[in-house]
């Protein structure tokens, strides 16, 4: 039986003119990525780790950028949802460099993992269920397409697969530190969301 | 086997009852474990529900204080066993994922069940739902990839197929035509007996489990899609409820229901996985056994009657959740286009039938096509997982 692939959000026929709909998707994208570096191992668990950090990366500058601004300004006590994401991040973001400076191979490397999986498993629910629930109750519709183009112009900065024909564009060269890869994605975010 | 539940002492009533910490369990790892160990979770919390659901009814229609005072305490032990058992399952898992893996107990406890029931008339009731759970869920494997990108087999781990089985816009039948006969209380297997109310309990509870998270969704076609395959669990129920011979006492069906949970929760915790939760399995069973003893005494002394005489003599063969595969797939071919007739089951779609499909799909495609048009749409594919080969119906290949 061949195997199943799922693209990445954005990779879909989704029309992803909904924010929560998109982040969502991407979520389970993660999920997926954990699923394959756990599946692997040698070259292709560093590869699949690589794209694993690339993507968390850039998710969460997504969120920060597009999506925790929005709760903060159109939900009432957003402040303290934000917040408390943002504790969440930070946690994870600590596990995510201890793990970082790791061979995939180390013995150290899998127990790191699972718990910075779990960590963001964790995150990933209570945004679903504390956040992105405001951003459907206080977002119209246009409000919804418009934060999903901003996610759509991070994600476009980790494709966890190359995307065919672009193999030799930018996005798909190698990134060099998840800090310039942040700035970047940063960047984009702001250009497609037109307050650079 | 020589485990004899009457035989055997548990623990007494007044030494059941657990504090907050001792309730307090371990969720499973919602990516790690067995997911064999999820489905006896799943299992045992639908009979517990049913567990206290039939005592409160018991209850309601007795007349006499110290009984309903006796009864209140066993349900309140009960009801902590629900607690502890359902509480296993991890917060962080979403409500489709938990519907999924509904599904999978749904195919393979119904498949070993048609395989080892006595009866033939039992074997094709249950052989008949289970190609209709099987198909639910080929269509929810669809939505969650939709709505989470995310595959069925990260739940079911190869041990289910997911195809298409009975098209689920068929199992909308005239309800009447969901009314099975019952088994005969004196003369069937006491084996029978039990695997009826075990698959009953189970689609009861995946009946209330839908009938409550469905609304949670925003997507609309989750909303509908639970809708749909929540009223067939109403069909199913009823299919399944009217195979129990009504002509059982209200004490008789008390003592079936102890003997029953003692009857699975040695099945699971022989062959559980995982320890923590073999531990749990285990507790539960040393108090079903008391249970099942105080259960025995209100039979003798309010029927006269000997609870040995509708008992088994010995616990039957283990229940065991396995891969069904082969059996699942020469159902597949040779009774995917049945539908019900009264109480039989017919290849015709009758009057009766085609008039039902009318009214409920008003002329239009119902949610289950839809779903599947939706991710065709996103993804121009159908999500399966073909482990044996193609479809064994040509019609149902994917094309």
């Amino acid at each position: 039986m061949a195997e199943t692939h799922t693209p990445q959000a954005g990779d879909d026929a989704a029309p992803d003119v909904d924010v929560v709909a998109l982040l969502m998707r991407q979520h389970g994208d993660i999920r997926n990525l954990f699923d394959e570096v756990e599946a692997v191992s040698g070259d292709a668990r560093q590869d699949a780790f690589r794209r694993l950090v690339r993507l968390l990366a850039v998710h969460e500058t997504a969120e920060e950028e597009v999506v925790h601004p929005f709760v903060r300004r159109n939900v009432t006590g957003g402040d303290v949802v934000v917040d408390e994401r943002l504790r969440e991040e930070r946690s994870a973001k600590e596990t995510l460099s201890a793990l970082d400076g790791l061979d995939t191979g180390d013995p150290k490397f899998m127990p790191q993992l699972l718990a910075l999986r779990t960590e963001v498993q964790e995150h990933a629910r209570a945004e679903e269920r504390y956040e992105f629930i405001h951003i459907r109750r206080s977002a119209d519709t246009a409000a919804l397409a418009s934060l999903a183009k901003g996610v759509k112009a991070a994600e476009a900065m980790a494709p966890t697969h190359p995307h065919p024909g672009t193999e030799s564009a930018t996005a798909n060269v190698a990134l060099g530190p998840v800090a310039a890869l942040m700035d970047r994605t940063r960047d984009a975010v702001r250009r497609a969301m037109g307050r650079e | 086997m020589t485990f004899n539940p009457l035989e055997q002492r548990g623990i007494p009533l007044d030494r059941q009852l657990r504090n907050w910490r001792e309730l307090d369990v371990t969720p499973i790892d919602p990516d790690h474990a067995d997911p064999y160990t999820r489905c006896r979770v799943i299992t045992m919390n639908g009979i517990e529900v049913e567990a206290i659901m039939f005592s409160h009814q018991l209850a309601r229609h007795c007349p006499d204080p110290d009984v309903k005072r006796q009864l209140a305490e066993v349900r309140y032990i009960e009801h902590q066993q629900q607690k502890a058992v359902n509480w296993l399952l991890p917060g962080v898992a979403s409500v489709l994922e938990t519907t999924i893996a509904y599904e999978q107990v749904a195919v393979d406890l119904t498949a070993w069940i048609a395989r080892m029931e006595p009866d033939p008339y039992l074997t094709q009731a249950y052989q008949f739902g289970v190609l209709e759970d099987f198909d639910h869920l080929y269509r929810y494997a669809n939505l969650y990839e939709m709505i989470e990108h995310r595959k069925a087999d990260a739940i079911v781990e190869g041990l289910t197929e997911v195809m298409p089985g009975r098209p689920t816009k068929f199992h909308h039948r005239h309800p009447a035509d969901n009314v099975r006969d019952p088994y005969a209380k004196d003369e069937t297997n006491p084996l029978s007996k039990l695997h009826a109310l075990t698959i009953m309990s189970a689609e009861q509870q995946t009946m209330n489990f839908y009938m409550n998270v469905g609304p949670q969704y925003m997507e609309p076609i989750a909303r509908q899609l639970y809708q749909e395959i929540g009223l067939i669990e109403e069909e199913h129920v009823t299919h399944y409820e009217s195979l129990v011979d009504p002509g059982e006492t209200w004490w008789e069906q008390l003592v079936n229901h102890e003997y029953n949970e003692c009857y699975l929760y040695y099945s699971f915790m022989e062959q559980e996985s995982d320890p923590k939760v073999k531990a749990i399995w285990e507790l539960h069973l040393n108090q079903e056994l008391e249970h099942l003893h105080l259960a025995c005494d209100l039979m003798r002394r309010h029927d006269g009657r000997d609870p040995e005489s509708v008992l088994a003599p010995q616990l039957p063969n283990v229940l065991t959740f396995e891969p069904n595969k082969g059996y699942l797939r020469e159902l597949l071919d040779t009774q995917i286009d049945l539908t019900t007739l009264g109480a039989g089951y017919v290849r015709d779609a009758h009057e009766r039938f085609e008039k039902m499909q009318e009214q409920i799909h008003g002329g239009e495609a119902p949610p289950s096509e839809r779903v599947m048009a939706q991710h065709q749409e996103m993804f121009g594919r159908e999500y399966r997982i073909e482990t044996e080969g193609e479809h064994p119906d040509p019609a149902l290949r994917e094309k």
